[in-house]
């Protein structure tokens, strides 16, 4: 089964091979023939998307060559978490092959059209429920047939890659997997051999009869194991921590050697025999669309073909987020469709109410909605009437910007709609939603949209990609037979990204003479349609307080909000940990062992996780040892899943920050302790991920924001929305690891959050001003 | 018009605008799409590649000032990818999502070139390229392994 393996009657394979014999050494690739694609690809090695393998496969993840190697196929999308690596090892753990051979591609989400999954893969434990064979706890959603909410029973299950869970979600099913395999492959060793399969064992890809010591190897064995059906699945057993061997040790991950030698395929890079470039201006005020243009001015511009509008893409398709309508040009070149899109006058269609909007009007409204009814989550003991009883009160408001992904492969996508089939190659999180795009925009069923996968130039949040897929099925579907290679410019990829929601906080607390809080009001405020937005409040408090009231309050706006990195944490973080520092020097107590009695005082599952986490980053960072004038330490807590009883992921971090008298900040060092729940499963992206995470939040705290003029986006390239350099970065990170007893809540996306609250504080610890709004860059830091 | 242009040693004939970004010729002319683009306006270094063995931002440097020059891109370094700096990098596995990654190795390459074994403030005043993923941590160790071996070796990069 194969991407590649449909003929196309109605397609002219002439003009595509003549096309692409003028192209000299590009990336060509050819998809409607296999023999002749192999032949149009200059490095196909680069390509990660599915093809077709010459042997048998074992089941749909597993297929072994007879040379031994194992071709393990990804459902989840590589952006950099190290996903094509991490879920490898998990299905190799199981299958206990060589793992210098393991090949991982993506699985085919047409093929996850047209084949329900193994009876054995939706065999699942429920939410929290444990696993009677011995496998831990794994998580899933609920069952959603779109793979928009939960996880539908199509072949690869969950393709999507969001929510930090690419490992959590995946690990049960992909275990099973790999365990399938095996015993299928250790089965036909036994009928070859005629011995019962009890006598066999393997390592390594070699298989052991181990009464005579006859050996043979997977891929002898592995055609013989496609043709034998495993007489009880339902029976496998999978490892549990304490057997991996291949899980938990530290894998350098597989994408790195073609990454450093530029022939990774990304979506960008995806060229055509015949294709033909898009460049695209969509409305910037959102909500918005093209009332007329003037293609006549551009029509003689070199290499100019067409201009295509197009409408504001349907909100159904992308989970109702409402973007700009616009208008692409299609030119032979990106450039040249680009530089003349530049020069074409558009006029736009825009909502008057909307062109009004401000990001003071806006951060006002959430002001005013703090003192508005809001959604109460946790209302425990009687607040109104202890705060009439505090020694002291203490309150404080804070806010943060709209903050877009910026990842650094602006977003596009290349098309190819004929009269049955579509064929879209990009870098997607959900390839099983844009397969329902694609089907919805061309009326070509689900089961001929083939999404060919490539590798993301950073992803950051599911929904970061915006309508690139859209925008390009459309435009292609008006020019069936000609591939359209869409691709924005920075700016443009601006407009057409989902943002984190400004958002306000105010939190008070009354404290008792001893300076410990006897309640604590949190009000938080952003986007309606923000999701996260319980992040870090709800359900208990985090720092006891024996009265305890959180509720979240909405406007609404029309800039669209997403999943950026880290959901709500990043926000609500921020606001709990600037808030326990501010308590901490308001008692006139250490902010580390301020933190620390408030969490023994509470109830929560996973306090004395929360506790070892702050203790451990305490020692590491030397906490409470002498630093020079202009240096302080600051400590947070940063967690994931505390209040719940199944999967949590809690860390603590010591940010230690120099300012100079003229207000340079410095992060000097980091340390971080870590949880590993039961076991991570490949530790080295765990590190790189928190290394990153430390400075994607540092980002945020010191540079990052998009304010809104008019309706629309201001900062929209990197002279203005800024990204840190190696020079800024801590010369020194610190992570140590600490087991726990539950499984991780994933780690990808809210590490790091902390650093924003931290340098909030050394900046209050040295310069005596205490800011509450990020950026730190809009305040002055100088001190004398 | 027709363009000459030096690219990895190979040379070039090209029909295209004399003041076609440089970027956009690689790529779409010659295939060479491990330089990639990102902002268009020079700032964050994707498009990092060397004419004379000097880094620029080839988004906007126009093919024209390129010709009678050789420009190396990424995949120019080493045929089978195993330059000493690619090397560094695959042994530290720095890069995350990969996409800035050819542009940095590239302006690390014409860094090393001129002072073979930097210093950390060298480091942070010659590397001002952009990686979202934040994979400086790494960056610097390898650009320290790279500067290494080349000295215990005697090799110039």
């Amino acid at each position: 089964m194969s991407d590649n393996d449909l003929t196309q009657p109605n397609f002219s394979r002439r003009d595509f091979i003549s096309t692409a014999a003028t192209v000299t050494g590009a990336l060509v690739v050819g998809f409607w023939m296999p023999s002749r694609a192999q032949a149009q690809i200059a490095n196909p090695e680069g390509a990660a998307w599915a093809n077709e393998s010459a042997a048998d496969e074992v089941n749909a993840w597993v297929v072994v060559a007879p040379d031994d190697t194992v071709t393990v196929r990804i459902a989840q999308t590589e952006l950099g978490q190290g996903v094509w690596t991490s879920n490898a090892m998990i299905v190799s753990e199981e299958l206990q092959c060589d793992w210098s051979k393991v090949r991982p591609q993506y699985a085919s989400a047409n093929r996850d059209a047209k084949e329900m999954a193994p009876k054995w893969t939706l065999n699942v434990m429920g939410k929290g429920a444990t696993d009677p064979l011995g496998g831990g706890e794994p998580e899933f959603g609920n069952r959603d047939r779109t793979g928009v909410t939960g996880i539908p029973d199509s072949l690869y299950r969950r393709m999507r890659t969001n929510a930090a869970a690419s490992v959590k979600d995946g690990r049960y099913y992909l275990q099973l997997a790999g365990a399938e395999a095996r015993e299928r492959l250790l089965l036909a060793a036994a009928k070859t051999w005629g011995v019962p399969v009890e006598e066999v064992s393997s390592a390594n890809s070699i298989i052991t009869h181990r009464p005579t010591g006859r050996t043979t190897t997977y891929g002898q064995v592995a055609p013989l194991a496609a043709q034998t059906p495993h007489p009880n699945p339902e029976r496998i057993r999978i490892k549990p921590p304490s057997e991996w061997t291949l899980m938990g040790t530290e894998q350098r991950n597989l994408d790195v050697p073609l990454k450093v030698s530029g022939k990774t395929v990304y979506g960008i890079d995806v060229k055509l025999p015949g294709m033909k470039w898009a460049a695209v201006k969509s409305c910037p005020v959102y909500g918005g669309k093209v009332k007329s243009y003037d293609f006549e001015r551009i029509r003689k511009e070199p290499g100019i073909i067409s201009a295509i509008p197009f409408p504001i893409p349907d909100p159904a398709l992308i989970r109702g987020r409402i973007f700009g309508g616009g208008v692409a040009v299609i030119a032979d070149s990106w450039y040249q469709a680009k530089t003349a899109i530049d020069k074409m006058p558009i006029e736009w269609d825009v909502p008057p109410q909307y062109a009004a909007l401000n990001t003071a009007g806006i951060r006002a409204t959430l002001m005013a909605a703090l003192d508005a009814p809001g959604k109460v989550g946790v209302n425990v003991g009687d607040c109104d009437s202890a705060f009439r009883g505090g020694a002291k009160i203490v309150e404080a408001t804070y806010s943060v910007p709209y903050l877009p992904r910026a990842r650094m492969e602006p977003g596009n996508a290349t098309v190819l709609v004929t009269d049955n089939r579509v064929d879209i190659w990009l870098g997607d999180q959900s390839p099983q939603e844009t397969r329902r795009s694609a089907a919805q925009i061309t009326g070509i069923p689900e089961t001929n949209v083939y999404v060919h996968l490539c590798h993301l130039g950073g992803g950051y949040g599911r929904n970061g990609n915006g309508p690139q897929a859209e925008q390009a099925i459309y435009i292609a579907n008006l020019n069936r037979g000609t591939p359209i290679h869409l691709l924005w410019t920075r700016e443009e990829d601006f407009v057409n990204t989902t943002y984190r929601s400004i958002g306000v906080a105010r939190l008070r607390a009354a404290l008792d003479k001893d300076g410990w809080p006897i309640a604590m009001e949190v009000r938080t405020a952003t986007d309606e349609n923000a999701p996260g937005t319980n992040a870090g409040f709800d359900v208990a408090a985090r720092y006891f307080a024996p009265n305890y009231r959180f509720s979240a309050h909405s406007g609404r706006f029309h800039i669209p909000v997403g999943t950026r990195r880290g959901v709500g944490a990043p926000a609500q973080h921020f606001y709990r940990e600037s808030f326990m520092d501010e308590l901490a020097h308001a008692a006139g107590k250490d902010p580390y062992l301020y933190r620390r009695e408030l969490i023994s005082r509470t109830n929560l599952p996973y306090k004395a996780d929360m506790i070892k986490a702050l203790d451990m980053a305490a020692e590491m960072s030397g906490w409470g040892t002498p630093l020079p004038q202009g240096t302080a330490r600051a400590i947070a807590l940063e967690e994931r899943g505390a209040e719940a009883g199944s999967h949590a992921t809690i860390s603590a971090q010591v940010h230690t920050v120099s300012i100079s008298k003229q207000g340079e900040v410095r992060l000097m060092r980091v340390d971080v302790a870590h949880d590993e729940g039961f076991g991570l499963v490949n530790p080295l992206t765990v590190r790189k991920q928190i290394e990153g995470q430390i400075v994607w939040f540092y980002n945020d705290a010191m540079y990052q924001e998009c304010n809104v003029t008019e309706g629309r986006i201001v900062e929209n390239n990197f002279d203005t929305f800024l990204l840190s350099r190696i020079k800024e970065d801590a010369p020194q990170i610190n992570i140590s690891f600490f087991k726990t007893g539950h499984w991780l809540d994933g780690m990808a996306h809210d590490r790091g959050t902390s650093i924003q609250s931290g340098i909030a504080d050394a900046v209050f610890q040295i310069t005596g001003k205490r800011y509450r709004d990020l950026p730190l860059r809009n305040h002055d830091l100088t001190w004398s | 018009m027709a363009v000459d242009l030096t690219v990895n040693g190979v040379r070039h004939s090209i029909d295209v605008a004399p003041e076609t970004p440089l970027l956009w010729v690689i790529r779409d002319q010659l295939g060479l799409t491990g330089t990639k683009f990102s902002c268009g306006i020079a700032q964050c270094g994707a498009c990092t590649l060397h004419i004379d063995g000097r880094p620029v931002r080839s988004c906007s440097v126009p093919v024209s000032a390129a010709v009678g020059k050789a420009v190396t891109t990424i995949e120019g370094l080493s045929p089978a990818g195993a330059h000493p700096v690619q090397l560094a990098w695959i042994e530290l596995d720095v890069p995350q999502c990969g996409y800035c990654q050819s542009g940095m190795i590239m302006s690390v390459v014409a860094l090393l070139n001129r002072r073979p074994n930097p210093t950390d403030a060298e480091i942070d005043a010659e590397i001002t390229n952009a990686c979202r993923c934040s994979t400086y941590q790494r960056i610097r160790k390898a650009i320290h392994l790279a500067a290494t071996r080349n000295s215990a070796g005697g090799r110039t990069l």
